[in-house]
C-alpha cells in the first residue's frame, strides 16, 4: 500500500552535524602549483565544452573545476597565495538542493554526492545561483564540436544539451566502474581505486579521494590534519572536500 | 478581423484547406509516432531465430554482456568465421551481401534496436550477475528474426524490476533506486 500513495521526493540529503558523509577530497594547497593540469584533465574526461572567445568574455566559460588565485599586498610590493584548485564541494547540506523546482539537483542516497541530472534539468539557474561556491555552470548553447574532436567525448558522460545545469560529478562513471569492477570479483572498493580525472594528472599529488565514512583511507587521515579547512565552513553547509593550507 | 475569418469559413475551398492542413499535421503526427515505435530497417535480413535454432548461445556473438556494459555485435570476421564454412553461404541471396561485406574487409552497419538516450547509462555485467537471462529483457529472441523490442525500454519499466527485486534489501534498493546509478 505504502508503494502506491504519492510521496514527494527526498530532495534535501538526511544530513547530521558531523557527519562524515560517504566519498571525500583533501586538496593540499602547499603542494599545489597551479599548473591547471587538473582543469585540462576534468575538462576532457567529462566532456565540457570549450566556449570560445566570445562567450568566454559573457562570463559563460564552462569549468567544473577551476583553480583561484590570490594575490596580496599592493603592486609592486606582492605576494602570491597558495593555488586553491575549486571545484563542487559536494556538501552534505548543499544550497542548491532544495531550491530546485523540478528536482533535477538531488542528493545521491547511495553516494552522498549532489546529483545534477541533467533529462530532469528545465535550466532555471536558482541552483547555480544558490551556490556559495559558483561552481555550477550552465550549457548556454549547444558547443559546437567539429570534426575530428567529436572522437575525443567520454562515452562514459554524457553530452549536455543547450539550456542545462553541470558541475562536479566527483567523476561518478569512475567510482561506478571501480565498484563495479570490485563486485565482479567479489571484494570491496580499495583505498586509492576511484581515482578522479583531476587526481590522476596532479604532478603534485595535491588532490587525494577516497572515502570519508573509512577512518583508516589516506583522504580521511588527511582530512583529519591540523592544516585542514573548508570553504566558507561557516555556512554549515557540510562540505566534503577539505583544503590543507599554511604549513 | 474575427468577421473576416466568419466569412472566409463559409468558402468551400477555405474549409477544404483547413481539412487538409488538419489532415496533414495529424498524418505527420502518426507518422512520427509510428517510426519511434518501429524496428529499423537492417543491410541483412538477419534471423535470429535460426541460429539460436541451431543451439548457438547468446554470449557466443554478444560477450560483452556478462563483463561489461555493453554486449557488443559480432565482428563480420566472425559471421564469417562460421559463414564461410556452410553450404547455404553460396546460395542464399542475403548471404551474398555477408560475402561482399568479408570481401572487402567492411564491418556490417547493423541499426541499433535496443537504443538508450546518451543520458543513460546502462551495464549488461551486473543484471546478468544478478541471474538474469538475456529473454527476461530481449524477450524470445529464438522466435525472432530481425529484433525488435519486445517493449519500451523507459525508465518506468526499469524501475519496476528494480522495485520488486529490492523489497527486502534496503541497501540495495537505495543504490537501484538512486537518480545517480544511471544519469551522469
Amino acid at each position: 500500500m505504502a508503494e502506491n500513495t504519492i510521496k514527494i521526493p527526498e530532495f534535501k540529503a538526511e544530513w547530521k552535524e558531523g557527519e562524515a558523509g560517504r566519498w571525500g577530497m583533501v586538496i593540499d594547497t602547499d603542494l599545489c602549483t597551479g599548473c591547471q593540469a587538473c582543469v585540462a584533465a576534468c575538462a576532457m574526461e567529462n566532456n565540457i565544452p570549450f566556449v570560445g572567445e566570445t562567450d568566454a568574455a559573457y562570463g559563460r566559460s564552462m569549468h567544473w573545476l577551476r583553480v583561484e588565485r590570490f594575490w596580496e599586498g599592493e603592486y609592486p610590493e606582492v605576494r602570491t597565495t597558495d593555488f586553491q584548485p575549486v571545484l563542487c564541494q559536494q556538501c552534505g547540506a548543499a544550497p542548491c538542493e532544495p531550491v530546485c523546482p523540478v528536482f533535477a539537483s538531488v542528493h545521491s542516497q547511495a553516494e552522498q554526492i549532489n546529483l545534477q541530472v541533467y533529462n530532469r534539468c528545465v535550466g532555471t539557474r536558482y541552483c547555480a545561483n544558490n551556490c556559495p561556491y559558483q561552481v555550477r555552470v550552465f550549457n548556454w548553447r549547444d558547443w559546437e564540436r567539429p570534426e575530428p574532436l567529436n572522437n575525443q567525448l567520454n562515452p562514459d558522460v554524457t553530452v549536455r544539451r543547450r539550456g542545462i545545469m553541470e558541475k562536479c560529478t566527483f567523476c561518478i562513471q569512475r567510482i561506478h566502474k571501480a565498484e563495479d569492477q570490485a563486485k565482479a570479483e567479489g571484494r570491496e572498493v580499495a583505498d586509492g581505486e576511484v581515482i578522479p580525472a583531476c587526481a590522476q594528472v596532479c604532478p603534485a599529488d595535491a588532490i587525494v579521494f577516497g572515502r570519508l565514512d573509512d577512518p583508516e583511507s589516506r583522504v580521511s587521515q588527511l582530512a583529519k590534519s591540523k592544516r585542514g579547512v573548508q570553504l566558507l565552513e561557516e555556512l554549515g553547509t557540510q562540505p566534503r572536500v577539505t583544503y590543507l593550507k599554511g604549513a | 478581423m474575427l468577421h473576416k475569418l466568419l466569412e472566409l469559413s463559409k468558402q468551400p475551398l477555405f474549409r477544404v484547406g483547413v481539412l487538409v492542413l488538419v489532415l496533414a499535421v495529424f498524418s505527420g503526427l502518426g507518422y512520427g509516432l509510428y517510426t519511434t515505435q518501429t524496428t529499423p530497417p537492417q543491410p541483412i535480413q538477419f534471423p535470429h531465430s535460426r541460429h539460436v535454432a541451431l543451439g548457438i548461445q547468446c554470449l557466443y556473438c554478444h560477450p560483452g554482456a556478462w563483463r561489461q556494459a555493453s554486449a557488443g555485435l559480432p565482428s563480420t570476421q566472425k559471421c564469417w568465421g562460421c559463414h564461410q564454412q556452410t553450404p547455404l553461404t553460396q546460395t542464399s541471396v542475403e548471404l551474398q551481401k555477408l560475402a561482399a561485406y568479408a570481401e572487402n574487409g567492411m564491418s556490417i552497419p547493423w541499426v541499433p534496436v535496443a537504443m538508450l538516450p546518451d543520458f543513460v547509462h546502462f551495464n549488461h555485467r551486473p543484471h546478468i550477475a544478478a541471474g538474469l537471462n538475456c529473454e527476461n529483457c530481449h524477450g524470445e529472441v529464438g522466435k525472432m528474426g530481425i529484433y525488435e523490442n519486445p517493449q519500451v525500454l523507459n525508465m518506468g519499466w526499469c524501475l519496476t524490476c528494480h522495485r520488486e527485486r529490492t523489497q527486502d534489501d534496503p541497501e540495495k534498493r537505495i543504490k537501484l533506486l538512486d537518480c545517480g546509478t544511471c544519469h551522469y
